[in-house]
């Protein structure tokens, strides 16, 4: 859905290929009817979904993190407001907890009620994340969880589940790839993938080299 | 409500990385059902419980059978349906309507498109700050044994279990109560630290923590 006109055109004239589809077609239908939710508004909040909110915007506050040790400090000691200063915060994410991993302690986040997440640094939860598996399993077998990921951690590595049963929401702060030194704080933020912000996976720096 | 969403560590549901999992949207209602649930929070057009309360009443096979947005979308006409704005026949008529080849009526409101990015943008406000919480960080608590018939969000997979209180996250609403408009007051949240055999017995797999964001009604002290 790169262009909302076309994606638009498409949806108004094209017929539904399912009946879930067309249930939604319909309901939008009926609400523009009435005059109560417009196409464009509709249009404008995937757009922001879609295109501005998303991992890139956790993989700078974490790059951010990895090269200024003040701005780690502010943004473990508030994670909102740290978060803020690079001009993220919103809907689910101005109440931000941010976890580090360091050595031998890997953190990693689930919502095993619902499907809670990070929007405003992550955007909008992958599948895998608001699935049944993924919230049944991951606080009860993380490491066997972790290992489908292929995240191998060593068995000394204490492994800290945060499940977002209330209205925070968590960020794992991945410690900085080895052989990174002297990088670029945008070329960092390059290998900081959003698997890793939800800590089921470890930046590597091959990644970027790659 | 001890319902199937409350999934925390049940078994049968199979591996979790799988094809096509990968993906935010698959199709392309699935993005305008996320929007248009926005807007109908947004625009006030809803009533009775909370869209989490509602999804979790659903029949238990519907709810396991239903892709994300299709729960989305049934708690998006419920509320709806629950304050009168659009009725289930309204959405059924218009169905056979767009089966039968009318082109959707669509509606224009720039206002409404930029108040809605804005509104986004700037979200609820945060977490008040707790004052004189009864648990500071190092206490031992223990969860209540609770089998609540309404939206909780104490899952029943530390219900019973002691654990220890490691952050004191803030004061919010009980959402127990909240979400049906009952009145309550502001209350302490506090992050819990839970020894995985605590919650699972003993495993092959080294020890792991488990910390839960509980409201200080679902705790005792232990």
């Amino acid at each position: 859905m790169s262009d909302a006109q076309d994606h638009n055109e498409d949806l108004h004239h094209q017929r539904p290929a399912s009946p879930i589809e067309l249930r939604a077609r319909a309901l939008e239908a009926v609400l523009a009817e009435k005059g109560l939710v417009s196409t464009d508004a509709i249009d404008a909040v995937i757009e922001l979904y879609e295109n501005d909110v998303g991992p890139q915007n956790g993989a700078k506050v974490v790059a951010r993190a990895w090269v200024d040790s003040a701005y780690r400090e502010r943004l473990l000691a508030n994670g909102a407001a740290a978060i803020a200063e690079l001009g993220y915060g919103g809907e689910e994410g101005n109440t931000m907890v941010v976890v580090p991993n360091g050595p031998g302690v890997h953190n990693a986040v689930v919502c095993t009620l619902c499907s809670c997440y990070p929007w405003p640094v992550l955007g909008l939860p992958p599948s895998w994340y608001k699935s049944a598996p993924y919230r049944a399993r991951m606080v009860a077998e993380p490491r066997a969880v972790l290992r489908e990921f292929g995240l191998e951690l060593p068995p000394e590595t204490t492994i800290r589940v945060w499940d977002s049963t209330a209205e925070v929401r968590y960020l794992v702060l991945p410690e900085r790839p080895s052989g990174t030194d002297g990088w670029a704080e945008e070329a960092l933020a390059a290998l900081v993938t959003r698997d890793a912000m939800i800590g089921v996976a470890v930046p590597r720096a091959e990644r970027a080299s790659a | 409500m001890d319902a199937v969403h409350d999934m925390g560590g049940m078994h049968g549901f199979g591996p979790v990385v799988v094809e096509g999992s990968e993906e935010v949207f698959h199709e392309d209602w699935e993005a305008r059902v996320f929007a248009i649930y926005q807007l109908i929070n947004l625009c006030q057009l809803v009533g009775g419980p909370g869209g989490r309360a509602v999804r979790e009443s659903m029949d238990p096979v519907h709810y396991l059978e239903a892709s994300y947005y299709e729960r989305w979308l049934w708690s998006a006409e419920r509320r709806l349906e629950a304050k009168g704005t659009v009725m289930p026949a309204e959405v059924e008529a218009m169905m056979a309507q767009l089966a039968g080849g009318r082109v959707a009526p669509t509606a224009e409101d720039r206002e409404l498109a930029a108040q809605a990015v804005a509104q986004l943008r700037e979200g609820p406000p945060a977490l008040g700050i707790a004052v004189n919480p009864r648990f500071t960080p190092g206490d031992r608590i223990r969860v209540r044994r609770m089998r609540p018939d309404g939206h909780t969000r104490c899952p029943r997979y530390v219900r019973g279990a002691v654990g220890v209180v490691e952050r004191v996250q803030g004061s919010d609403l009980l959402p127990d109560r909240a979400t049906y408009g009952l009145p309550t007051q502001p209350e302490p949240v506090y992050a819990v630290a839970f020894v995985s055999q605590d919650l699972w017995g003993t495993s092959d797999d080294p020890p792991w923590t488990v910390l839960v964001d509980l409201f200080d009604t679902y705790l005792e002290p232990a």
